[in-house]
Formats: structure tokens, C-alpha cells, sequence
């Protein structure tokens, strides 16, 4: 499996985080390849999206190492983390789009903080090249408030690839939309993944959108990295647990 | 110590804690100008006609209900000083205070308290923005600065409304009023309100900022944090302004 991609992005080694006495990851490894998507399987509550936030340094953990593009997340000062953040983005569960500004804004925010170079019509072609992407150039000057699920989820999308990141990370992504447009999403991903040469961490409980996007999948049981494979691996496994998860297609 | 007294002090030491973090960022680069001149707008401009209308009625209902008192003891002419000095040393600052705490307090600590639960703090993290610094450092700095120039345009508009109300049963000029009031005014009253009046605005941010900055997750806390913001933030113009009384005294200006 490794031959097929690059060098390792992302690893993670004996990874321990708890909140107070309620231990979540006990002995997590996952080793990302440049240019592999990676879908993290698991029951709600299991720490999937407490994992993604702990390699983007959102959260601190107990035990073990994160290392991205070979550095520890743990032992960046707040400038080096910065910086790798801009290689990262992230799509979050709810979306998080800036409820006070625009869907421009909400784009050229992180370019003006971290495209600084950048010229102002260079900046303005970027936002407008990634919301064409994802369909939605008509609504570059709407705010938030006014764009439907699926939208908010496109935009978020734009926003996270917008700085050209080689490393995106997305927390449930379908999650919360109806089976049509969560098909829509999915191929979005897909479709980014190939145009921007991206790799993925994905989130997610939805087996359509992880046969879509997924070169491997992990599954997270009891805060450890229970099972791994390609989908067809895992969902011919005959172990219980994984196999519930497959139970829903 | 019982739970609800350790809560307390925690409490405490955290809105410490978080106004120590205040001062260390507010004095490093990068400085968010723009967006604590927009803060500014919507805290200061935005908040003008409430504190207009307020001010403008206290300073009306003050002068009618003290006039009769003055007049059964012959002190008719001391109306525009007693209706000057109590504006500008005390009613004023005070009550544009609590005005304040309940419109902006609450606003910050729920607006604040919705960005966290949407996770819109956390995304501006990963975006390489300090959120402490954008959202927090610059509403506060905002509060401090435009809080002072409300109590200030507010104390005018109460003066105003005080003359108003003289002018209903007397035939007294503008010229006449305000030579009485600010006859009757020194410094000393009015410097140490316009220092408390800074305080006000610092502590109205910083507990609207601390609330929604660490509103627990989901829209009941989101409430939570700007019912608290309010409630905490007029309890503490009130401790501001019972220590304001005691240095002012202190130091003689009574």
C-alpha cells in the first residue's frame, strides 16, 4: 500500500488524550502517505474529531506523538504552528463560517493573514476560482445566514482550500444533510482531492461518502485504531464490531 | 469550603487570569486596528440611541421629582445645581453603566458564546488568527474607549432633559441653567467619573468577552453566558462604583 504514495505526512504514535477522568484515545497510530485519503470510521463520542483537533494543535495531548510534515505538533511555538496550519485545512462539522462577514470575506480572511504577498486582484481571482469550484460563485456576496446546509458545507470547503493546503482534514462532512446532497458533497471532496493533489483525514459515519473518498479507512474503537484497510478489506471482515459498521449499505 | 464558595474563587482567579492575558496581548503586534474600529461603530455609535433616550428621560424625571421637595423648602434655585452634580458624579456614569452592561454585555457575551459553539473560534485558530487577539483584545479596548464617550454624551442629553423639565413650570433660560450648572460643577467632580467611567467600560468588556469566550457547548449556554455577562458586569459597576466613592473621599475630592 505505501509504494502507491509518498512519504509519510502524518504520523501519529501512541496517541493518549483524556478529559478528566474520561480517557478518549488510549493507543492511537495512523501513518498519512502524501496523496492518500484516509477515512477514520467510529461510533459518535469515540474521539474521531478530538483526533483531527489534536494534529491541528486545537487541543493538547497526554501521551505519544503527532508529527506533521515530520515536525511535533506539541513542541511548536505558536509562530511554527501557524505556519503549518497554513498547509492544513480543515472542514468543520458545523461548518463554522464567520456569521458576521460575507462568503467573500470568509474566504479572503485567511488569505489576507497568510497570503500576505498576495495582490489584492490576486486574492479576489483565488476566492472566485474556489467558489467556482464548488458551484457557488453567485453566492459570494451572501452572508451565512442566508445559504442552506449543503451550501454552508460547500463554502467551508472553499474557505479550508482556498490557501492550497496539502493536507485537509475533514470532520463529518455530510453529516446533517439530506442522502442527495451528501452524494454531492462526497464527489465535491473527491473531485478536490484529485484537483488540488491533496491528502485527507475524513471524519465520518457515512459508509456512502467513505466508499467515495476513501483510498483506506481506519476504524476507532475504545480510543485505539481497531482495524485498517482498503473499504472491500474491511467490509469482508467477519469481526462484529467492524463489521456493524457495513451493516448500514 | 463548600462547592458554590470554591466556584466562586475560581471563577475569580479564571476572569483574572483571562484580564492578565488581556494586558499581555493588547501590547504585542500584530494590532487589530480595523476591527477595533469596527467594534467601535457597533459598541459606541450603534448603542447612542438607547443611551440618548435613557439619559434624556433620567435627567427629565430626576429634575420634576426633585423640584417639589426644593420648592416646599424654598431651594427652588438650587435645582439646576443639585440636578448638575448628581448627573454628572454619580446618576449618569451609573446608569449608562448598567445601560451598557445590559446591551453590550450581553451582546458580546452572547455573540461571543455562539461563535464558540459554532466552532467559529476554533476555525479562525486553524486560519492563523489569534481569536484571543481579533475577537477578544479588540472588544474590550472598545468597551474602555466608547463607554466613557457615551457616559459623557449621555450626561449631556440628561442635562438637557433636566433643563426641559425646569423649563415646564419656570421661565428660566438655557443661558441661566447651564450657568448654574457648571457654576456649581468643579473637577474634582468630574474627574473622578470619568475615570470610573473607564473602569465601567473595561469590566463590561471583560466579562462579556470571559462569559461567551468560554460558554460551554450548546445554545443553553449560549444564554447562560449572556444572562451572566449582564448580571456579573452590573454587579461589578456597582463594586467600581462603591470604590470609586471610598478613593475619591480617600484622596479629598469629597
Amino acid at each position: 500500500m505505501s509504494s502507491e504514495y509518498g512519504e509519510p505526512i502524518i504520523e501519529i504514535t501512541h496517541l493518549e488524550k483524556s478529559f478528566g477522568d474520561n480517557q478518549v484515545l488510549t493507543d492511537f497510530n495512523l501513518t498519512i502517505r502524501r496523496g492518500e485519503n484516509v477515512v477514520v470510521l467510529g461510533k459518535s463520542g469515540c474521539g474521531k474529531s478530538v483526533l483531527i483537533k489534536c494534529i491541528v494543535g486545537l487541543l493538547n495531548y497526554q501521551g505519544g506523538s503527532i508529527k506533521v510534515f515530520g515536525k511535533e505538533i506539541a513542541e511548536l511555538n505558536q509562530h511554527a504552528l501557524d505556519e503549518l496550519r497554513a498547509r492544513i485545512g480543515f472542514v468543520f462539522q458545523s461548518s463554522a463560517l464567520y456569521d458576521s462577514m460575507t462568503v467573500r470575506e470568509n474566504l479572503e480572511f485567511s488569505l489576507r493573514r497568510h497570503g500576505k504577498h498576495k495582490t489584492k486582484e490576486e486574492v479576489k481571482m483565488l476566492v472566485e476560482e474556489m467558489l467556482t469550484n464548488v458551484g457557488l460563485l453567485h453566492a459570494i456576496d451572501l452572508m451565512p445566514s442566508e445559504l442552506s446546509g449543503g451550501m454552508r458545507k460547500r463554502i467551508g470547503l472553499a474557505r479550508s482550500l482556498v490557501l492550497k493546503p496539502e493536507i485537509v482534514l475533514y470532520d463529518e462532512p455530510t453529516t446533517g444533510l439530506d442522502p442527495i446532497t451528501a452524494k454531492e458533497i462526497s464527489n465535491l471532496m473527491l473531485l478536490m482531492q484529485q484537483k488540488y493533489n491533496t491528502s485527507s483525514i475524513i471524519i465520518s459515519h457515512d459508509m456512502h461518502c467513505a466508499q467515495l473518498t476513501a483510498n483506506r479507512l481506519t476504524v476507532m474503537i475504545d480510543g485505539i485504531n481497531y482495524a485498517q484497510g482498503t473499504f472491500n478489506e474491511l467490509s469482508s471482515m467477519t469481526d462484529p464490531k467492524v463489521h456493524a459498521f457495513f451493516e448500514t449499505i | 469550603m463548600s462547592p458554590k464558595v470554591k466556584e466562586f474563587f475560581n471563577e475569580a482567579g479564571e476572569i483574572a487570569q483571562f484580564a492578565g492575558r488581556f494586558f499581555r496581548e493588547v501590547m504585542l503586534p500584530p494590532y487589530e486596528i480595523k476591527e477595533a474600529i469596527r467594534q467601535s461603530y457597533r459598541i459606541g455609535y450603534l448603542s447612542l440611541p438607547l443611551v440618548g433616550i435613557t439619559a434624556f428621560i433620567i435627567g427629565l424625571v430626576l429634575t420634576l421629582q426633585s423640584r417639589p421637595t426644593l420648592v416646599e423648602f424654598g431651594a427652588e434655585a438650587w435645582l439646576p445645581s443639585m440636578v448638575g452634580i448628581s448627573i454628572i458624579r454619580e446618576i449618569g456614569p451609573v446608569i449608562i453603566a448598567l445601560i451598557c452592561a445590559g446591551k453590550i454585555g450581553s451582546s458580546i457575551g452572547a455573540e461571543l458564546g455562539s461563535m464558540k459553539v459554532t466552532e467559529q473560534i476554533d476555525a479562525m485558530e486553524v486560519g492563523g488568527t489569534n481569536p484571543f487577539k481579533y475577537i477578544v483584545v479588540t472588544r474590550i479596548v472598545s468597551t474602555t474607549l466608547m463607554i466613557p464617550i457615551l457616559i459623557f454624551i449621555g450626561d449631556a442629553i440628561a442635562l438637557y432633559g433636566g433643563f426641559l423639565a425646569v423649563k415646564i413650570n419656570t421661565s428660566v433660560s438655557a443661558t441661566l441653567f447651564f450657568h448654574q450648572v457648571f457654576n456649581s460643577l468643579t473637577f474634582s467632580d468630574a474627574i473622578p467619573a470619568i475615570i470610573k467611567s473607564y473602569f465601567f467600560g473595561f469590566a463590561i468588556g471583560l466579562i462579556g468577552c470571559y462569559k461567551g469566550y468560554n460558554s460551554k457547548k450548546g445554545t443553553e449556554g449560549v444564554g447562560r453566558s449572556a444572562n451572566s455577562a449582564v448580571v456579573i458586569a452590573s454587579l461589578l459597576v456597582f463594586i467600581i462604583d462603591l470604590m470609586a466613592v471610598q478613593i475619591t473621599q480617600f484622596l479629598g475630592f469629597l
